[in-house]
């Protein structure tokens, strides 16, 4: 499910020093940079917007998830239902919201550990070459090779508890191949730098070099990695759920859409149940591409598009559709 | 040819590791999977086939044989496609059941992208070509959007709009029911129209990646001299488009082709069980809720082997296409 290939996302060489003043705020410079560039900015809302929600589901979530009510049952969307009910009479909105928690966070989570594993073993990779690098760039091919879903699905069958914590690690040592092969790519062009041979030439050990010089360099890299693999994680949770193959007792946008799918509310006319919980979770995607398209045209211009269209079209789309 | 045999013996690893890591699977997890497996036989099933435990055993572990004398069995059954019997389908063997629900997934991914690498590689090349125009701000931002959504969400979509409402499309299974699955005429249409749906969600769900990936090479590829030199020997924009710059663009992302199909396969377990499409997707879901691993285990090995076979197709392609790779 991967849509974006960030091979050359390097924010470090436009950030502005300091930060930016917006009236009162400091705004860091990189974030300053992505608000800039109409892409990124869109997608920063959105998730952000996701991100809040999740933050204050409590307050705005009108009844327990999961509570049921068998004389409120199957109701198209009201006020008084604002997504209306699935067939057990939960409130749908109360479940996306609530959802949200639990599906940002695993796919955070399972992202930021992939994240992790593939910036350590693809930098150090690419900085010790040799036999390491070819073992670690073997491995990396065979598990872009083995089909990722049917790997998982089949690993998770055989998990007898599927808690929080299992499907965070299980999704990372699958996801985590898609992280090292750029993380690699992009160490191999800074291990030549001058900095990096007077690191080397100073005596410095290798997990130095590594760690202290090549990582705190790649920095917006490995950032923008972490942003793909995000939501790559957040599908493949979601997708598990879907498959009943996710802790399905939680309340989340893949175990909503999971119910939906099971008792069969599509076929029978009822679009609430499964549209709202699969339009959150394709809305998050999108900001994140988004974002993650921003940080590319930020740091190769060439891809920006020309604004040639008329007033129309920037109405309608906005800016963001550029 | 060096590299290509490099290829040949990287893919010839890769189903190592996929053999080796179904065969580790089952053993790493707690508990014991043979105890669930068996409790979907009855004991006088259980009886009718002396040997069924000892295969179990083999391919899943908790027998009591060591690991290196249990890996040496899996290997050797593995290799005579003796993947035991099917618990779901008892009494057909898992073979069975794979070779008879294979050619359904083949058949729909192999045409959905296909077709979804040929539209959106030639999406994103116009959209390159004529930067700003309608192309390049209405008809990307939709496949973007699309493409953001999950494939299992898009078919949910599809078949709420296009097939219920709109009524279209069939809904479900691969063929109408009163049809025989034979090589006649009213089967083939059949499964025709019935694969209609879920195709067009694998286009819609993966087109978005090619457009994309197509678009950023192409808009590198005409900035290259020779472009301008085509374009300043005076032919037709269109042969300068597709000729000169399209044809050397299209090489990245026939590179990114292994991924990107591992992925489809993915999204196509989603997509045949929302339709219940009798494919291996469809399948392996069935298998894995109903403790069936034999199953499970034989639909991750072919599904893996299906990749690594269109990896080898693609890899020949772009030997075809790519003169540097000759050379070298």
């Amino acid at each position: 499910m991967a849509q974006l290939d960030p091979t050359a996302l390097d924010l470090q060489l436009a950030v502005p020093k300091r930060g930016i003043r917006i009236g009162r705020i400091r705004v860091p410079g990189w974030l300053a940079l992505l608000l800039r560039n109409s892409k990124s900015r869109t997608g920063l809302l959105i998730v952000g917007f996701m991100v809040f929600i999740a933050i204050i589901a409590p307050l705005i979530s009108v009844a327990h998830p999961n509570d049921f009510n068998i004389l409120a049952t199957r109701q198209a969307p009201s006020w008084h239902h604002l997504f209306g009910t699935t067939d057990q009479g939960s409130d749908v909105f109360s479940q996306v919201v609530v959802g949200a928690r639990r599906s940002l966070l695993l796919g955070a989570l399972a992202g930021a550990l992939a994240t992790v594993v593939a910036a350590v073993l693809g930098i150090t990779a690419a900085y010790v070459g040799g036999i390491v690098d070819e073992i670690v760039n073997l491995l990396t091919n065979v598990f872009l090779t083995i089909p990722a879903i049917p790997l998982l699905v089949v690993a998770s069958g055989y998990l007898r508890a599927r808690g929080m914590w299992t499907m965070i690690a299980v999704i990372a040592l699958v996801l985590w191949a898609f992280e090292a092969r750029i993380l690699r790519a992009q160490a191999l062009t800074l291990k030549n730098r001058d900095f990096i041979l007077a690191a080397k030439t100073s005596g410095e050990p290798t997990w130095r070099i590594v760690f202290g010089e090549l990582m705190p360099n790649m920095i917006s890299r490995i950032a923008a990695a972490f942003v793909l693999v995000f939501y790559v994680s957040l599908l493949v949770d979601s997708g598990l759920e879907f498959l009943g193959l996710g802790d399905m007792s939680a309340t989340s946008w893949g175990v909503t859409i999971y119910w939906a799918q099971v008792n069969s509310t599509v076929l029978q006319g009822e679009w609430w149940p499964f549209m709202f919980p699969s339009l959150a979770l394709g809305l998050t995607v999108l900001g994140l591409v988004l974002v993650l398209a921003g940080v590319d045209e930020v740091s190769n211009p060439q891809l920006r598009t020309e604004h040639k269209r008329g007033r129309l079209v920037r109405l309608v789309f906005g800016r963001a559709a550029a | 040819m060096r590299w290509f045999a490099r290829r040949l013996v990287f893919y010839v690893f890769a189903i190592w590791v996929a053999l080796t890591l179904n065969f580790l699977l089952p053993r790493l997890m707690p508990g014991s999977p043979i105890d669930g497996l068996l409790e979907h036989l009855s004991p006088a099933q259980l009886a009718a086939n002396p040997g069924i435990v000892q295969t179990y055993e083999a391919l899943l572990g908790g027998g009591h044989h060591s690991i290196g004398q249990d890996y040496v069995t899996y290997l050797h059954r593995i290799s005579h496609f003796n993947f035991g019997l099917s618990t779901s389908n008892y009494p057909t063997p898992v073979s069975e059941v794979v070779g008879r629900t294979l050619p359904y997934s083949i058949f729909l991914v192999g045409v959905a992208f296909i077709l979804s690498f040929v539209i959106g590689t030639g999406v994103g090349m116009v959209a390159a070509w004529r930067r700003g125009r309608f192309t390049d701000s209405f008809i990307v931002p939709a496949f973007m959007t699309v493409s953001a959504f999950p494939a299992f969400v898009l078919a949910l979509v599809g078949l709420y709009f296009l097939g219920l409402k709109a009524g279209w499309f069939p809904i479900q299974h691969a063929y109408d029911s009163n049809v025989i699955p034979a090589w006649s005429w009213t089967f083939i249409s059949s499964a025709f129209r019935h694969a209609q749906l879920p195709i067009l969600v694998i286009i819609a769900a993966y087109a978005g990646g090619w457009v994309l990936n197509m678009r950023t090479v192409m808009i590198n590829t005409i900035g290259e001299d020779y472009v301008g030199m085509a374009r300043a020997k005076g032919l037709r924009d269109r042969r300068v488009m597709t000729r000169y710059a399209g044809r050397n663009a299209i090489l990245p992302p026939l590179n990114g082709f292994a991924a990107q199909f591992a992925g489809a396969v993915g999204g196509l377990v989603f997509v045949e069980i929302i339709f219940s499409y009798p494919g291996v997707g469809y399948t392996l879901q069935s298998a894995v809720l109903g403790n069936d691993y034999p199953l499970a285990q034989a639909i991750l090995v072919v599904l893996s082997v299906c990749v690594i076979i269109a990896n080898l197709i693609m890899d020949v392609l772009n030997f075809v296409l790519d003169p540097r790779l000759r050379t070298s």
